[in-house]
């Protein structure tokens, strides 16, 4: 507890200069500005040895952002997703920012955890990820890593020239004792945890994001004792489509002082948007893994590890919406399988001014 | 007689195909125009792909960058996205909303749609950064060197 406060102290006493030296001019006539865009997607899923083929709603999802000063930013995300009986609405994202420079950006309130690419990239935006479904270890209520966190976050670019070297470190609660929500009406405990990435999208080789990450928290089960979660990551993305490749890894270890274990997952993702007149469409295949460590005193006991490939093809038909077809084969936990087919339209409601 | 008829019919033909082609933006250097009080008078591409790329967002007296780029199917705009984003329009469109889905900026560029309309814009608007060609520059607005370089000198990467 008092390592973690001292991160923070420390961290405010080097970012303290910077933020005191200036603030962004406002001349006290800026006039609000306000953007909204909207995702959505409808799928056919079709599971092999089932009957339960048919048309699936995915998340709606709405996005308001306001720049209410030259640095004083709100940004808001809500979704509804379908469930068997009705739809439940969420408020995925909320966040307060202000920009005292491109070095220092201090936001509070409910984020995509930053400890990945997957997870900040694409999350809700089906129309902005190639494929039709998420890797299985940032899945929409993924026990593996923290998907959401609510806090406080410093971001900023790093002096560095054309590596475009940037950081966020992140302070807040950890996750909820259902470990596949995040402590949205406040910490189960009093050991709030922490994250740090570090990342680089150079402006020489332009498409090319890097960057590895770090979260710690302690974890409070009910009638269990406190499990020490420390997880890090690191990912390669080279996004221009000619190819476009996405690998993420990430590697948890959970320790309750009797037992220990680590759990690993990663994905690699490889795409290709065919030339000249086919260039509305992009084929696409994927690998990813879970794999649980027998003694996770944590994720053991929810049979998480996985396998899976998939395959598919994009079609751009419209500057705004794509038709996906998608073909998965997965192995669970004790070995099951199961093979499906997904077709999904994606569209995204969006202007640029 | 009817040989110099042909000739002439031929040599006006030709200018009239010449006089018809849509000046390209390739034909004319694209010129960076700031507003008059942006605290910039020179910058590297890679500084230039960064604030166009909003990975910087604020001049150096902490003014925020407002940065106005032409609507689709200008000669100017294919030319910057090309040499500049080094994206097609489909990757332009895509990377903008995924910026601000991310979170990373509260607005995406401001679109305008005319030579007059991005010289009246940047004079209004502190902190604001645009293109044209060189020979549509005015005294309204401050011209930014890019590698140390003018429009009109030679050796300038966006000619």
């Amino acid at each position: 507890m008092k390592s973690r406060l001292s991160l923070v102290i420390l961290v405010t006493a080097v970012v303290s200069p910077g933020l005191c030296a200036g603030q962004p001019v406002d001349t006290g006539t800026t006039t609000p500005e306000f953007n909204v865009m909207g995702f959505g997607d409808i799928s056919y899923v079709s599971r092999d040895g089932t009957n339960e083929d048919g048309f699936v709603i995915g998340q709606a999802v709405a996005h308001l952002s306001a720049l209410l000063g030259p640095s004083f930013s709100v940004f808001g995300e809500f979704s509804a997703t379908a469930r068997d009986d009705e739809y439940a609405t969420e408020v995925e994202r909320l966040i307060v920012k202000y920009d005292f420079s491109d070095r220092y950006k201090l936001s509070a309130g409910r984020y995509h955890t930053p400890i990945g690419y997957w997870n900040s990239a694409f999350h809700h935006g089906a129309w902005l990820q190639t494929t039709v479904s998420r890797p299985e270890m940032v899945r929409f209520g993924s026990r593996v890593m923290p998907i959401h966190f609510v806090g406080v976050l410093l971001e900023g670019n790093l002096p560095s020239g054309d590596l475009g070297a940037n950081y966020k470190v992140g302070y807040g609660n950890g996750r909820h004792s259902n470990i596949a929500r995040a402590g949205d009406a406040g910490d189960v405990n009093g050991d709030k945890a922490w994250m740090l990435q570090l990342a680089s999208r150079s402006r020489r080789y332009q498409g090319l994001d890097v960057g590895i990450g770090f979260y710690a928290d302690e974890i409070e089960l009910p009638g269990e004792p406190p499990i020490d979660e420390r997880t890090v990551s690191a990912y390669l993305a080279w996004t221009r489509e000619d190819p476009e490749l996405l690998v993420e890894f990430l590697s948890a270890d959970h320790d309750n002082g009797a037992q220990s274990g680590t759990t690993t997952a990663w994905y690699a993702q490889f795409a290709y948007r065919l030339p000249g007149e086919r260039k509305h469409f992009k084929p696409y295949a994927r690998l990813e893994s879970i794999d649980v460590d027998a003694s996770d005193p944590l994720l053991a006991p929810f049979d998480l590890d996985y396998d899976a490939g998939i395959v598919g093809l994009r079609w751009d038909f419209n500057p705004y919406a794509a038709l996906k077809a998608e073909f998965r084969s997965e192995e669970f936990a004790g070995g099951g399988r199961e093979s499906n087919a997904r077709l999904q339209l994606s569209f995204v409601l969006a202007r640029l001014h | 007689m009817n040989a110099l008829a042909r000739r002439l019919a031929i040599v006006t033909g030709a200018a009239l195909l010449v006089l018809a082609q849509p000046l390209r933006a390739q034909d004319a250097p694209i010129a960076i125009v700031v507003h008059r009080d942006a605290p910039v008078e020179s910058l590297s591409m890679d500084e230039l792909r960064s604030i166009f790329l909003a990975d910087r967002q604020f001049w150096a007296d902490r003014t925020r960058i407002s940065l106005l780029v032409r609507a689709p199917t200008s000669d100017e705009r294919t030319f910057v996205l090309d040499r500049i984003y080094q994206m097609s329009e489909a990757q332009f469109r895509q990377y903008w909303i995924a910026k601000m889905f991310r979170a990373e900026i509260p607005r995406g560029p401001k679109i305008v749609f005319s030579t007059d309309m991005t010289l009246e814009l940047v004079v209004a608007v502190p902190g604001s950064i645009s293109f044209m060609r060189a020979s549509e520059v005015t005294d309204a607005v401050k011209v930014v060197r890019i590698d140390g370089k003018l429009p009109s000198d030679d050796g300038y990467p966006l000619r």
